[in-house]
């Protein structure tokens, strides 16, 4: 039986596999995913959190590039195309989810951002400085509104410029900077909320044994 | 500088140097010297996690090759001679290309063998519970997929050979058609064969198996119309 292995597909540059992959080459096709695939792969997973889901976005998004690749006209950096592409995809489907989750009541204070609830955040502050690391980074990302995510996402995770944000969000570099930056200040809040909800457990546990202590 | 005007600036500038105001209030103001190092501790972070690149599993691929090559993207033969079977130029899914010149086609048992595979999927897929990630591994039998791909491979060859006995070119296609499903089980079942508790790998297995069943359902469809 035949099959494509990377090794088959050839080293030809990203430009000739674009201009190859036009005229529908097979080869062509599977250069580009070889090329862009990890990053594709690595952008949905981050923002959707399981392999489920990011292995469905990955096909979607590399179909609907196939399907358009003949319109790419080389305006902007393909990459960059590609992964505006990706990005629309995955907050079509971010918020196609979030949507039904959201009761009547919720919506009456609405976020900036999100249009979602906003949450409520109480006590003293807490230092992150030391504590915080890539588990606790991704479980709170999660948590974000899709739009502070992707910019997040973009930004901090995987290394883009915001100028690249700009083009792939379509939106200003300054409003690219001030999303990154109320997404910081929230990503902020969930961690030092869950910082002090462990802090109450470790009290609760320690009073817990205390008290056992004691009766004994 | 006040707080309020430290919080706009590092908005405007979240990852440019400190203007020396900011920077002379950083040291006066213990609130936004916190704030500044926790969003510096956020983004060490970010760059952590951002330096893990996990790889999409070959069955993405294979999905995306099946996908194309049913929309009638891949235009022309691969240049390597391997990898992907193409059809000619056309706008038409895979399905379309072959049976639009089908011949006819009369086996009489091949309904019952079809039944059969259906029985076997339908058993196979009625075995698990709803939710895919509550699905126990083993709860999906090795032997109920054991003898579903060698019972289609047996089916898939009669009815090649008897498209053969019509025309040569259909039961090419067909052959370049089941090279391509083929291909998505190998990868699907090396999938299983390395992580066999992973209810995912054994679902896109089962989807590639009905496939191919829906191919054999099909080319069966047109022989019966052609019959008529």
């Amino acid at each position: 039986m035949a099959r494509t292995r990377p090794s088959e597909t050839g080293a030809f540059s990203e430009a000739e596999a674009i201009r190859r992959a036009q005229q529908g080459d097979a080869a062509a096709f599977e250069r580009i995913y070889q090329l862009h695939s990890r990053r594709v792969y690595a952008l949905c997973l981050r923002m959707v959190g399981n392999t489920a889901d990011a292995e469905d976005l990955t096909q979607e998004a590399f179909l609907q590039l196939f399907r358009k690749i003949g319109t790419f006209r080389g305006e902007s950096a393909f990459s960059t195309w590609l992964h505006r592409l990706s990005v629309n995809v995955v907050l079509m489907r971010l918020r196609r989810k979030t949507l039904p989750a959201t009761s009547l009541e919720e919506t009456t204070e609405p976020d900036e951002e999100s249009g979602g609830p906003r949450r409520d955040f109480g006590g003293p502050d807490v230092r992150l400085s030391g504590s915080v690391d890539r588990v606790h980074i991704e479980r709170a990302v999660q948590q974000l509104p899709p739009g502070y995510k992707s910019i997040f996402v973009l930004h901090d995770v995987q290394g883009y410029e915001h100028n690249e944000i700009a083009t792939i969000m379509n939106c200003s570099i300054g409003n690219s900077k001030s999303q990154l930056h109320k997404a910081r200040m929230r990503l902020r809040e969930l961690l030092q909320e869950d910082a002090r909800s462990q802090a109450r457990e470790l009290r609760q546990a320690d009073k817990a044994k205390k008290g056992s202590a004691g009766t004994d | 500088m006040h707080c309020q005007h430290f919080e706009e600036m590092l908005a405007q500038q979240p990852d440019g140097p400190l203007p020396l105001a900011a920077a002379d209030h950083l040291d006066t103001c213990l609130r936004c010297r916190l704030l500044r190092e926790d969003l510096q501790a956020i983004g060490i972070a970010a760059r952590e996690w951002g330096r893990e690149e996990p790889t999409p599993p070959p069955r993405v691929w294979a999905a995306i090759q099946i996908q194309l090559q049913a929309e009638g993207l891949i235009a022309e033969p691969s240049p390597h001679g391997r990898g992907l079977y193409l059809q000619p130029a056309a706008n038409r899914g895979w399905f379309a290309g072959w049976l639009t010149a089908a011949p006819r086609l009369e086996l009489a048992g091949a309904y019952l063998l079809l039944l059969l595979i259906a029985a076997g999927l339908a058993g196979y897929r009625t075995s698990l519970p709803a939710n895919p990630l509550d699905r126990p591994s083993a709860a999906i039998s090795a032997p109920a997929l054991d003898g579903l791909g060698p019972a289609l491979d047996g089916n898939m060859q009669r009815v090649v050979a008897s498209f053969s006995e019509y025309d040569g070119s259909v039961a090419r296609s067909l052959r370049r058609n089941l090279g391509i499903v083929d291909n998505l089980i190998a990868v699907c079942e090396k999938s299983v064969r390395e992580h066999p508790g992973d209810p995912l790998a054994r679902e896109y297995l089962y989807g590639a198996y009905q496939q191919k069943a829906d191919l054999l359902a099909v080319a069966m469809d047109r022989s019966t119309l052609e019959i008529k």
